[in-house]
This record gives C-alpha cells, sequence and structure tokens, in this order.
C-alpha cells in the first residue's frame, strides 16, 4: 500500500482520522490528512466530521470529547479553508482566533522579571494551546497559517504574531515550544517548532532575504541533514520544500522509513505530514 | 429590714449603658465573629467547606494512619546490579501485586540537553521491565507524554529507550497523543473539575511512576509525583502543558496525586541524581540508590530528605501532606532496606522561579 491508500483505510467510521489505526478521531489528525489527500469521496466525509464539531463559539475542541474550543481550530479552519461550501464555518472558526490570545504580562515588575529570566517580550500576543494559557510557539503559527488560509493575512493578529515568532527565535536560529533562554541558558531548537514557525513565517509573506528568516532556514536543512525520525524528516522536508531550499537526500531516507502499510509509525497525523511534505 | 429595694438587687448592673451580662455576651460573640471572620478570609481562595475537609482528612492522616513504608537500596552505578537493587527495594517496600496485572511503568523522559543526567537511565527501566516480568505481569507498557517536544521518538532514540524497548519487545506508548478520557478531580485543589489523562493509564492495573531524583527550578525537586505530568495528554494541554502550571503547581500536582484513576507506586532512579539547574541542566550527583514505595508523597519526601531539603519547606509536599494525600513526616514513614544516612547528600539548590 501506499501512503494515499493507507490513510483511505484508516479513515474511521465517524469520517474523522485518529493518532493511531483504530484510535478515535481528533481534529488534527483529521485536517492535516484533508490537506494531504484528494479522495473526494473521504475528503467530504472528513470535511463532514469537523462540522459536526464546531462550537458555538465558533471553534473546536480536540474531538468529541472536548467541550472547550482550543489551538486545534487553527487546523479546522485551515483544512476547511480548502472547501468553498464551508466559507461561515470557517470564518465563525477564523472570527474564535482572532478573538482568542495568549496571555499577556501587563505589570511592569513581572514583564522585567520575565525578560530577564526567559530573554522574551512577553506582551506580543500570539496563541496558546488552551484559552486562558500562555502563547507558545507552535499554537501561534498554526493560528497565523489558519488566519492566512481564510483570508485575513493582513490582519494585525497575524502581524502581531509574525512578531511573536521572531521574539522567541532561539540563539541558534530555529525555534522550541517558545523558550529560547530559561535562567540563562539556551534552550536549544527542534525540527518541528522550526518547521511549523517557517511555515506560518512564509505563509505570512516573510522573505528568506530577512536575516532571520535566513537563518532558520539554514537551521532547519543542516539539522534535517541529521535528522533521523519520521516527525522530523517529514515536518523538515515540508518546511523546507515550503521554502524552496535543497532537501538532499532527506526525502529518500524518509521514504526509507515507510512501512510495507504505507503508513509511517502507523500514524495517520504523521503519514499525511509526510505525504504533505513528499508532494 | 431591708438596705436596699430587692427589685433593685436582681437587677444587673449597668456598664455605660449595656448590662454586665450583655457586655460579657457581646464580647464573646466580637470574638467568635471575628474568629470566624479570620478562617473566612484565609479559606476564601478555596470555600471553607473544602478547607475543613482537606484540614480534617490530613490531620486524621497524621493522627491515626500508619507509618507509609519506603525502601532504599544500594545499587552504586548503572553497571552494578540495578535489576537485583529494585528488587531488594521492591520486596522490602511491600508494592502492589502486579501478577498478572497490566503495567505501566512511566520513566521521566523529559527530553535530552548535552550531558545532563535529566531522565530516568535506561538501565534503570530495563531493571523494572525484567523484575515486573518476574512477579507474572500479564502485560508491560513503557509509556511518557515529554514535557518539551512533540516528537518523543527523537528522545527515545537519544536516550537509549529505543534499544531497550526493542531488544526488551516492550511496547511504547506516546501518552501526548494517546486517547484521552476525562478523569474527575477528587480534590477541589483547583478550578479544574476534570482532567483530561492518557487511556492507557486509566486502564492500567498498576501504574509504576519511574522517576530521576533531581532538582527543579519550579518545585525545588522532581520525583514521582511531578513525574505524573507525564500523563496528561499534550494534544490537549499542549507542550509544556503550562496551563496546568497556572492552575498553581502544588495545587495541581495535589490533584493529580489524589485522583490517579490507577493504583500507582513509585521507584526512583537515585543512582545518579541531577542537582542545581533542574529538570533539564544541572550536574550529576553519584548517590547510589533505588528508592520504592507505595505512597508517592512519602517517596518524594524521602528523596527530598537525601538530597538535603527539609520536605516541609517543599511547597507541593507540604500542601499535599496538609490535606492529607500522603505522608511527609518523619513519624509517618518507617524506612526499610539500607539505612538512609548512606544515601544522604546536599543537592546544589536550583535557581527559584517564582
Amino acid at each position: 500500500m501506499n501512503a494515499t491508500d493507507f490513510l483511505l483505510h484508516v479513515q474511521n467510521a465517524d469520517g474523522g482520522w485518529g493518532y493511531r489505526i483504530n484510535g478515535a478521531s481528533y481534529v488534527e489528525p483529521t485536517s492535516a490528512v484533508l490537506l494531504a489527500l484528494n479522495n473526494p469521496n473521504a475528503r467530504t466525509r472528513g470535511r463532514d466530521f469537523l462540522l459536526s464539531l464546531q462550537h458555538a463559539d465558533g471553534g473546536w475542541g480536540i474531538g468529541a470529547m472536548d467541550a472547550e474550543s482550543g489551538w486545534m481550530t487553527a487546523w479546522a479552519v485551515r483544512a476547511l479553508a480548502e472547501f468553498p461550501d464551508t466559507r461561515d464555518a470557517m470564518r465563525r472558526g477564523a472570527n474564535w482566533l482572532i478573538e482568542n490570545a495568549g496571555l499577556v504580562v501587563r505589570d511592569e515588575a513581572a514583564r522585567a522579571k520575565i525578560g530577564e529570566l526567559f530573554r522574551i517580550d512577553s506582551t506580543l500576543r500570539g496563541w496558546g494551546w488552551q484559552r486562558g494559557d500562555a502563547a507558545w510557539v507552535h499554537p501561534t503559527a498554526l493560528a497565523i497559517l489558519a488566519l492566512v488560509a481564510a483570508g485575513q493575512s493582513k490582519h494585525w493578529r497575524v502581524q502581531e504574531g509574525v512578531q511573536y515568532l521572531f521574539d522567541r527565535a532561539t540563539p541558534d536560529g530555529g525555534w522550541n515550544i517558545g523558550n529560547p533562554w530559561m535562567l540563562g541558558k539556551k534552550i536549544p531548537a527542534t525540527i518541528q517548532d522550526t518547521a511549523v514557525a517557517l511555515l506560518a513565517l512564509r505563509a505570512a509573506g516573510e522573505a528568506s532575504s530577512d536575516e532571520r528568516v535566513a537563518k532558520a532556514i539554514e537551521y532547519l536543512r543542516r539539522a534535517v541533514a541529521h535528522a533521523r525520525t519520521p516527525a522530523e524528516l517529514a515536518w523538515g522536508i515540508y518546511a523546507l520544500r515550503d521554502w524552496r531550499v535543497d532537501i538532499g537526500d532527506a526525502l529518500a531516507r524518509l521514504v526509507a522509513l515507510q512501512s510495507a502499510d504505507g503508513s509511517w509509525n502507523g500514524n495517520p497525523f504523521l503519514t499525511a505530514i509526510a505525504l504533505t511534505s513528499e508532494t | 429590714m431591708h438596705d436596699q429595694n430587692p427589685i433593685e438587687n436582681r437587677t444587673p448592673k449597668v456598664e455605660n449603658g449595656i448590662t454586665r451580662r450583655a457586655f460579657l455576651r457581646l464580647a464573646l460573640l466580637t470574638g467568635i465573629a471575628a474568629g470566624a471572620s479570620v478562617i473566612y478570609k484565609a479559606t476564601e481562595p478555596v470555600g471553607f467547606e473544602r478547607w475543613f475537609r482537606w484540614m480534617l482528612r490530613g490531620n486524621l492522616a497524621r493522627f491515626f494512619a500508619p507509618p507509609t513504608r519506603v525502601a532504599l537500596a544500594a545499587c552504586a552505578t548503572y553497571d552494578a546490579d540495578v535489576l537485583g537493587a529494585v528488587r531488594a527495594a521492591w520486596q522490602h517496600a511491600a508494592m502492589p501485586n502486579v501478577d498478572g496485572a497490566r503495567v505501566v511503568i512511566k520513566p521521566n523522559l523529559v527530553d535530552v540537553v548535552g550531558d545532563a543526567p535529566c531522565f530516568t537511565h535506561p538501565r534503570v527501566a530495563q531493571a523494572m521491565i525484567q523484575l515486573a516480568r518476574e512477579l507474572g505481569a500479564r502485560e508491560i507498557i513503557v509509556a511518557e507524554g515529554a514535557t518539551f517536544r512533540r516528537d518523543v521518538q527523537a528522545i527515545l532514540d537519544a536516550t537509549g529507550y529505543a534499544d531497550l524497548l526493542a531488544r526488551e519487545k516492550i511496547t511504547f506508548v506516546d501518552l501526548n497523543y494517546d486517547d484521552v478520557v476525562a478523569m474527575t478531580l477528587r480534590g477541589g485543589y483547583t478550578r479544574l473539575k476534570t482532567l483530561f489523562v492518557a487511556q492507557t493509564i486509566r486502564d492500567a492495573d498498576v501504574l509504576i511512576s519511574l522517576p530521576k531524583m533531581k532538582t527543579h527550578h519550579w518545585t525545588q525537586i522532581s520525583v514521582s509525583i511531578k513525574n505524573l505530568f507525564g500523563i496528561v495528554p499534550g494534544v490537549k494541554y499542549g507542550w509544556p502543558k503550562n496551563t496546568l502550571h497556572i492552575q498553581g503547581i502544588p495545587a495541581f500536582l495535589a490533584e493529580l496525586a489524589d485522583s490517579l484513576p490507577t493504583r500507582a507506586c513509585a521507584v526512583v532512579d537515585g543512582i545518579v541524581g541531577l542537582e542545581g539547574d533542574g529538570p533539564l541542566f544541572g550536574s550529576a550527583v553519584p548517590s547510589g540508590v533505588i528508592v520504592a514505595g507505595n505512597d508517592l508523597l512519602a517517596v518524594d519526601a524521602t528523596c527530598a530528605r537525601l538530597m538535603g531539603f527539609d520536605p516541609a519547606q517543599i511547597d507541593y509536599l507540604a500542601f499535599a501532606a496538609w490535606a492529607g494525600i500522603g505522608a511527609i513526616d518523619e513519624g509517618k514513614i518507617e524506612w526499610v532496606g539500607e539505612p538512609r544516612a548512606r544515601f544522604q547528600r546536599r543537592y546544589e539548590r536550583p535557581s527559584q522561579m517564582e
């Protein structure tokens, strides 16, 4: 089987996909598969699954079991942007993203302390994983990707999100969860966080001539050259190709890790990212 | 002859317009009201009823609960007989019967940063797997939900766990992506009513917290209870699950320890601990000990003492003990196995973040 066959084969009866074969359906893997697959029937069922989970406030939780809207709203908005008949749901989701922001620190003393400990600007709004959370790199990057897909690339929240990402870059040029420093120690970047941040910056219209972007691309290019896991390779290739950067033998190494059933690690989400990166 | 009018005699003395009796009553009522007001004010964030319940349970435990057993076993290095040490500690501590059980072993695989010994050494996990097999476990799973990275495979590769799991033919479950189940929180220590946890944890018969003994800049120490942060799924709470920190770390750790859906015990990798800038950085401290017990709080309090901390000065231990979740007092812990003094060290303190 190839990756597409695998994804078609493991679609759940409710139309969604999980993080493993026979696992419950979640919004993130379902959205990622919708962005990777072309099969009309599977896409329609997946779209309907997403629509069925939208909350009254316009957002999405992680799945049917979650009544609280959170970070996976960004995935759903991005996926629904691909369908011409889901504009209203997408717009309500985008509004939810615009209305929700990561915590910002207003107290001057606390802000100074955070600046000293983490070397970050805690006044910049990004997006958190949940309502009431601080902002982090991954949900911020996903929200930027979603809002751009929803036609909101000029919105000030997107622009501030971009500033947030630049502020959280690690000294080595990439990104981790969002703490470039901790108590004077550098926290290293990771491939996955760097990849998703670069995808967001590309979508937001940043250019590789920007020194910060160039440094991040260079970090990712070097890191992917030594990457060993399917997730590192899939995300790394996805972002580097988006920036039209040579990926060397990374794709061959990713394909070498593919299982006989066409998946990577039997994981529909990871397989969808790998499939997107391949094409 | 009466000097005074008898009716006048029965009339209480009047001070400043009120009777003495009324004055005393008023004073008493004022005192009670002031006391109640102080208690109300002090318990306002959580409510008097809950505060009283915790206080009562804590005091009942302190006065009436029998001492809990914590075992110490010596193991100088990871090349020594780690299985022998883990086995000895397990036996001394009268740990749960795992015969026929579905056992989930939860090491601390926080991340890999340089040479810092910030994660549970794979030799200790290997010994725990082998011991669970010896004891007749029906199924053994190693599980973790890493805090800082979405890709746990990179951590498994770098820590040597990928090789270990392949060698021992053990299933690994990434708890960040496991199916989730809602767990009702019993304590009410935070604003959360329910918490999503990984289904693998809910479905286990016995959960073995297998942490590294180390310092931590938020909680001073990180041992068996802090290690439980890994059982909450990243897909819901993100990375680094900070939204749970926002609940207040001592309160949230108390919730976790108090509401676990599975019988839990702990075996601690204290062979080489981590001091100073934990949980990620910091330096190695050869401590040569395996610590085991059924009461996670007592295990953590024991490790705190071995690292040279006063458990009563560690917020999450003090709060959880006060609320009766477990024991931290000397008189409430029965240490068995090797003498404590043999492993006593003074770990460098972490920089504290408030």
